[in-house]
């Protein structure tokens, strides 16, 4: 920390003495530019001719490469784990750790390549990295593709202005009727909105830095570039939001990764570095559902036609029953009777996925307890719609896991006098359902109080909600956190607080300044980029803290064998041959999803023999799941041949390994 | 001297530029499919007869690296043709629902060889621009008219696809096993299995009762198990439903078969798509499939949301019309009519882009009937009762009498290497969804009609001086109008809701005039009036479904004042005023 402070201080230095502007851009802060990471992964693949190559896989409309680094044997058959990162393009951590992992990868780590081949691209929104290398420097994530965000007739007419020349955009304040905000007391840099449900009255209205070019009354509203490739990806798209491109794919960095990622059926698992981190907090199962709901009701025209009660639900073992029944139809599957109720897609993560991932994310804990690195942060972005990571679980089916590495630490907050029965979320939290209700009806109302629960919430009702499974102490203090949330949005922003205890020279001091067309303005604020770059050199020793668990998820792979075969004589040159397919990797094989959304292929038994006649059985076998951990299945032929002849039994799969085995027919009767 | 050249050059050059079109250059029927070659041929030919008239080019290619030609129609001397509304219009997105490109093929050529003898169709031809691709899924069609097909196969793109999940890609395709060049179906003796022999025709097989015993059991199409996986067929050549593969709330292959891996992953979606992006002049689409004699409008899902009253008002038009236009069949909506469909081409068409759009599902199996027009069935056929329903005895009379048996083989032995004895035989590649070539010609021209009164149906918006009213003081007010006959707006609801396209812009200019203020007039005769508060020279609108949209400017100053209506979807205009 003290490093930090001192290159702070240092930059702010030379500003004073030299007049330089920018001292936040990537450049300053020490950062690989896109031309730098190109650079630098086209070197370890010079370097490192017989374990790495380096495919192009696009061009961007920023005229930028998408490249991946395949790491590995030239002829290798291993699993791949492919690494996505910065796919955003304005998180800077992330390239770094991606460059760092691939020249790790090729030198101390090379032994890694000899179990596993890595597909690295360690930046896959080249256009929208840019941004962080510009002056004025100016938080943006869009491609280079120009879209007409304000849809009148010009295309990218209206984009930021440094007016004061200080090389940020910042954001302008005035005092307007129209303002919605608030400056805070006793704190010169940050504003608060206004809380008219307390009698607070706005005063200031706050806009980016810059002018209206088109003089449509809009200030930066059609500026450079276009859409976030980040957020392109087909999970739970989302439309009509101007910067997430028209349709799912739409944008040449996301198509090209998701062409690769089909023609590579050898992609056993994805990581992803960005803003998202599904190892600190396993991705919760309180989505909305669609098609891993519990329960269905049938559309009410279908409902009529078969005589049942529109609003009774349906499992869906119940529905294929139903269905099966309706139509005679015995090969009916869960997918056609999700297509038949017009569901959408899965947004859950399946509840068998779910104990891999909360084991992975434990260690995953205990190694950043460890390493020293598991101060209070603040909470990585949640969810993001359309994002990689979601789409590799949710439709590409393997096992993925994003990581942030970074955010900013929470601000200190003012010991607040703790009311009687208080708890914190985290608290909560850590109580099982059982452990609260033994709290009893008191403690529970005060605590209900204690929390500013609305009046109608009785512990009563809480009890039965726990019984009842309605509610979990974690769903409260989710609920907790959010009344929380709403309640400091009285005062300043959480990110802001933060970054203000955390670094204050990244905050421009408002100044006035006689804007051209709104007169009289301050200028100030944030400075583009602070809550997500620190100092390279901060940022790259802690990701040398954090890679070697990164390394280690490779170790948890599917695994898949045979364990057994067992030959049995049932009768004169008939046998009976068992065995048993196992999977001694800690992860399913597919992920339960993986089975739900038919990615990967799974695992296939395969019966070879000259001369043998297959009496029961089939000379192929589709091992629909391996579950982890030893999850197994036994597969079992009859068949004729003489005495001494040899079969061979394999398993395959693309992504979990193979095995072969071959045993001769021999042995007593049974 | 020179004077004269240019003088008879000039003339000459007006008199290409207005020369008729000369009709019956090209003779096409329609008493026949056109294959894929021929097909192309037919749209060279009209190319070559018509070249001022007409573009085609291919727009990119298959997965099996065929062409997929775009036919434009644009009158050139009338205007470029993004400068006027757009009308797309497509057939054959399912491989085997193959007389969709003769309605294409057709429609391209009665909209030429009918320019100089029908007025409306000069008028027409004169005022839009025709995008016509006949033949979307260009590997199936054509190998439709080259393979031994069957009229279930050859619907998708030839993506490879291991529909089985065994780890071997397309290893168990259908087998011509008789070699008579044809896909049919297949029997085996079973008294278990469920059908036994019509009495009153041989040919046909009806459902046992539960307590009867039974003579057949039905083995799908002909083939035998490639894969040794205990099943038929399960795992042909192609597999993605382009139809299920653009990028409107498209779902993955789990909550819709046959999706692809990502919204416009076939290549034949993508080049469509890349087009569509680039002609935004486009303000409806027509896409063709066969059958069942439907209309079909979106929304083709739930998750597709409704759609705005407004634009339902302009669907129900042209749908009630279209149903008087091709008599019997049905304007439906797809997700609440028939089923879900996630991805398809019109929700895209509508809901991404703004555009108005049908499916046209030619083609009914009620046209199979042998019985007077006012008799009705006594029972459907409950094997094809989604087709229509005409019943197996009366399709084979049908046959016997209307097509002279040419519609149907008669069972016939087969020794099966996998399950021995059976028999093949049933209704021929050419029928079920397919008309007898006979009905071909009512077919294409009522289905062209259909797309023809659309078209009329598109903005045509004019320009109108409603008031210039001297103010005193040297300003003036001006109120012009802009209004629109037909049945689509200048923009439809969808996009004007989800800012997709650019509005129209009415904008006044002129260099001695300042403009003071300008508006959108609510109410006439009571002066209300929306303000623009920013560039009030320049008014960000559309122009309703029969209706109009009125504007104001208030303007100091005098001379000339042009005033210009710009529109994506509709043609542009421009008035000027003297104050």
């Amino acid at each position: 920390m003290s490093k930090w402070i001192a290159a702070v201080l240092l930059t702010i230095a030379c500003i004073c003495t030299t007049g330089s502007l920018s001292l936040a851009g990537g450049k300053d802060l020490g950062y690989l530019a896109p031309d730098e990471i190109k650079a630098a992964v086209e070197k370890v693949a010079r370097e490192n001719k017989d374990l790495a190559r380096v495919n192009q896989l696009e061009k961007t409309s920023g005229d930028r490469d998408i490249l991946l680094l395949e790491l590995g044997r030239e002829n290798s058959q291993a699993p791949a784990i492919m690494v996505v990162a910065n796919m955003e393009g304005n998180y800077p951590p992330a390239s770094e750790a991606a460059v760092k992992l691939a020249r790790l990868l090729v030198g101390d780590w090379s032994d890694e390549l000899e179990k596993h081949r890595w597909y690295i691209i360690a930046l896959g929104n080249p256009d929208g990295y840019a941004n962080f290398f510009k002056t004025p420097l100016y938080n943006s994530y869009l491609n280079g593709r120009p879209v007409n965000e304000d849809n009148d007739d010009a295309v990218d007419e209206d984009g930021p202005d440094d007016l004061n020349g200080d090389g940020y955009i910042t954001m302008m304040r005035q005092i307007h009727p129209e303002g919605k905000w608030l400056k805070i007391e006793d704190n010169p840099v940050l504003m608060k909105r206004a809380d008219n449900g307390k009698g607070e009255v706005g005063q200031y209205r706050l806009m980016r830095e810059g002018i209206d070019n088109d003089g449509d009354g809009k200030i930066n509203e059609d500026g450079p570039g276009g859409c976030n490739p980040g957020y392109n990806f087909p999970h739970d798209f989302k439309h009509y939001t101007k910067t997430d491109g028209l349709w799912a794919a739409s944008e040449a960095e996301s198509r090209a990764i998701l062409e690769f990622a089909f023609a590579h059926p050898e992609i056993a698992m994805v990581l992803t570095f960005g803003r998202t981190n599904t190892l600190k907090d396993v991705p919760e199962s309180s989505r909305k559902a669609s098609a891993t709901q519990d329960k269905y009701t049938l559309p009410r025209h279908f409902a009529r036609e078969m005589g049942v009660d529109p609003e009774q639900e349906f499992t869906m073992a119940e529905l294929i029953e139903m269905g099966k029944e309706a139509t005679g139809m015995q090969d009916l599957t869960e997918e056609m009777v999700l297509q038949f109720l017009g569901v959408g897609a899965a947004v859950n993560p399946d509840r068998n996925d779910l104990p891999y991932w909360t084991e992975i994310s434990k260690r995953y804990n205990d190694f950043i307890k460890e390493a020293g690195l598991d101060g209070k942060r603040l909470k990585p972005q949640q969810f993001p719609t359309g994002s990689i990571e979601e789409w590799s679980y949710y439709q590409y089916g393997v096992p993925t896991f994003a990581v942030d590495f970074w955010t900013l630490p929470e601000a200190e907050k003012k010991e607040e006098k703790k009311e009687e029965g208080a708890m914190t979320p985290e608290e909560l939290e850590k109580m099982s359902n059982e452990e609260f209700i033994a709290l009893g009806n008191e403690k529970i109302s005060e605590f209900l109080k204690a929390s500013g629960a609305p009046a109608q919430f009785t512990a009563d009702m809480v009890i039965q909600g726990l019984q009842s499974g309605m509610m979990t102490t974690k769903k409260m203090a989710e609920m907790m956190r959010k009344m929380k949330k709403k309640e400091e949005a009285g005062g300043a922003d959480e990110t802001e607080e933060a970054l203000l205890a955390y670094n204050p020279a990244a905050f421009v001091e408002w100044k006035p300044f006689n804007h051209p067309t709104l007169g009289e303005v301050e200028i100030g604020g944030m400075i583009p980029y602070s809550t997500v770059a620190p100092p390279a050199d901060t940022i790259r020793a802690l990701i040398d803290k954090q890679l070697p668990f990164l390394r280690a998820l490779a170790g948890f792979l599917p695994e898949i064998s045979i364990d057994k075969v067992n030959v049995e004589k049932r009768s004169n040159n008939v046998w009976k041959v068992e065995a048993w397919v196992i999977n001694k990797g800690f992860l399913p094989y597919p992920t339960h999803q993986g089975q739900r959304c038919q990615r990967p292929t799974p695992a296939v038994v395969t019966f070879t023999g000259d001369g043998v006649t297959m009496l029961e059985g089939k000379p192929r076998v589709v091992l629909d799941l391996l579950d982890g951990s030893g999850g197994n299945q036994k597969v079992q032929w009859l068949i004729d041949a003489p005495e001494g002849k040899t079969v061979t039994i394999s398993a395959q799969s693309f992504s979990a390994g193979t095995d072969q085995q071959a045993v001769s027919l021999k042995g007593g009767d049974r | 001297m020179l004077k004269r050249y240019l003088t008879i050059a000039a003339a000459l050059a007006i008199l290409l530029a207005a020369a008729p079109i000369q009709a019956g250059k090209v003779n096409l029927t329609f008493d026949h499919f056109y294959d894929g070659p021929a097909m192309l041929q037919a749209l060279e030919d009209l190319h070559q007869a018509y070249p001022t008239f007409t573009d085609l080019r291919s727009i990119g290619k298959s997965e099996e690296g065929r062409d997929i030609w775009l036919l434009t129609i644009n009158n050139q001397a009338t205007g470029k043709d993004t400068e006027k509304p757009g009308i797309y219009v497509d057939g054959t997105i399912h491989g085997n629902e193959i007389q969709a490109s003769e309605v294409c093929l057709y429609l391209a050529w009665y909209l030429l060889d009918k320019y100089d003898s029908i007025p409306m169709i000069k008028e027409l031809v004169d005022k839009r621009s025709f995008y016509i691709i006949p033949v979307v899924n260009v590997d199936h069609r054509w190998r439709f008219f080259t393979d031994p097909g069957g009229y279930n196969i050859g619907r998708t793109a030839m993506v490879p696809f291991d529909d089985d999940r065994d780890g071997l890609v397309d290893e168990d395709d259908v087998e011509d096993l008789d070699g008579d060049g044809e896909i049919l179906q297949m029997r085996i003796r079973d008294p278990y299995g469920g059908f036994k022999t019509d009495p009153d025709d041989p040919r046909v097989m009806i459902r046992t009762k539960p307590w009867e015993k039974g003579e057949w059991r039905r083995l799908g199409e002909e083939g035998i198990d490639n894969d040794g996986d205990g099943r038929i067929n399960e795992d042909g050549p192609g597999y993605l439903d382009m139809n299920r593969n653009y990028g409107f709330k498209w779902q993955p292959p789990y909550v819709q078969g046959g999706a692809g891996d990502f919204p416009m992953s076939a290549k034949v979606t993508k080049a469509i798509s890349d087009f569509v992006m680039t002609k935004p002049n486009i303000c409806f689409d027509y896409a063709f499939h066969n059958s069942g004699g439907l209309l079909v409008r979106g929304p083709g899902s739930k998750l597709a949301g409704m759609y705005s009253p407004r634009d339902v008002a302009v669907y129900d038009y042209l749908g009630k019309e279209g149903e008087k236009i091709i008599p019997g069949y049905r304007y439906i909506i797809g997700s609440e009519d028939m089923y879900t469909t996630h991805g398809d081409f019109d929700e895209f068409m509508y809901s991404t882009l703004g555009i108005y759009g049908f499916v046209g599902e030619l083609f009914m199996s009620e046209q199979e009937r042998y019985r007077p027009p006012d008799d009705k069935p006594e029972k459907e056929d409950e094997d094809h009762s989604y087709y229509g329903g005409t019943p197996q005895e009366e399709r084979q009379k049908f046959n016997d009498n209307v097509n002279q048996g040419t519609m149907y083989r008669d069972w016939k032995k087969f020794n099966h290497p996998q399950l021995g004895e059976i028999e093949i035989g049933g209704w021929r590649t050419y029928t079920t969804r397919i008309p007898p070539t006979f009905m071909l010609p009512e077919m294409v021209h009522r289905a062209a009609s259909l797309v023809i009164f659309t078209a009329r149906q598109a903005p045509d918006v004019s320009l109108e001086v409603l008031e210039v009213k001297d103010l005193g003081g040297g300003l003036h007010r001006i109120r012009v109008r802009a209004a629109n006959p037909n049945a689509m707006p200048s923009l439809s609801s969808k996009a004007v809701s989800k800012d997709i396209v650019r509005k129209d812009i009415l904008k006044i200019t002129g260099s001695g005039i300042e403009v003071v203020s300008g508006g959108i007039v609510m109410d006439l005769q009571f002066d209300l009036v929306r303000p623009v508060e920013y560039r009030p020279w320049m008014i960000f609108t559309s122009v309703p479904s029969f209706g109009k949209t009125d504007v104001q400017w208030i303007v100091k100053g005098k001379g000339k004042a042009t005033i210009t209506y710009d529109a994506v979807k509709a043609k542009n205009s421009t008035l000027t005023v003297d104050l």
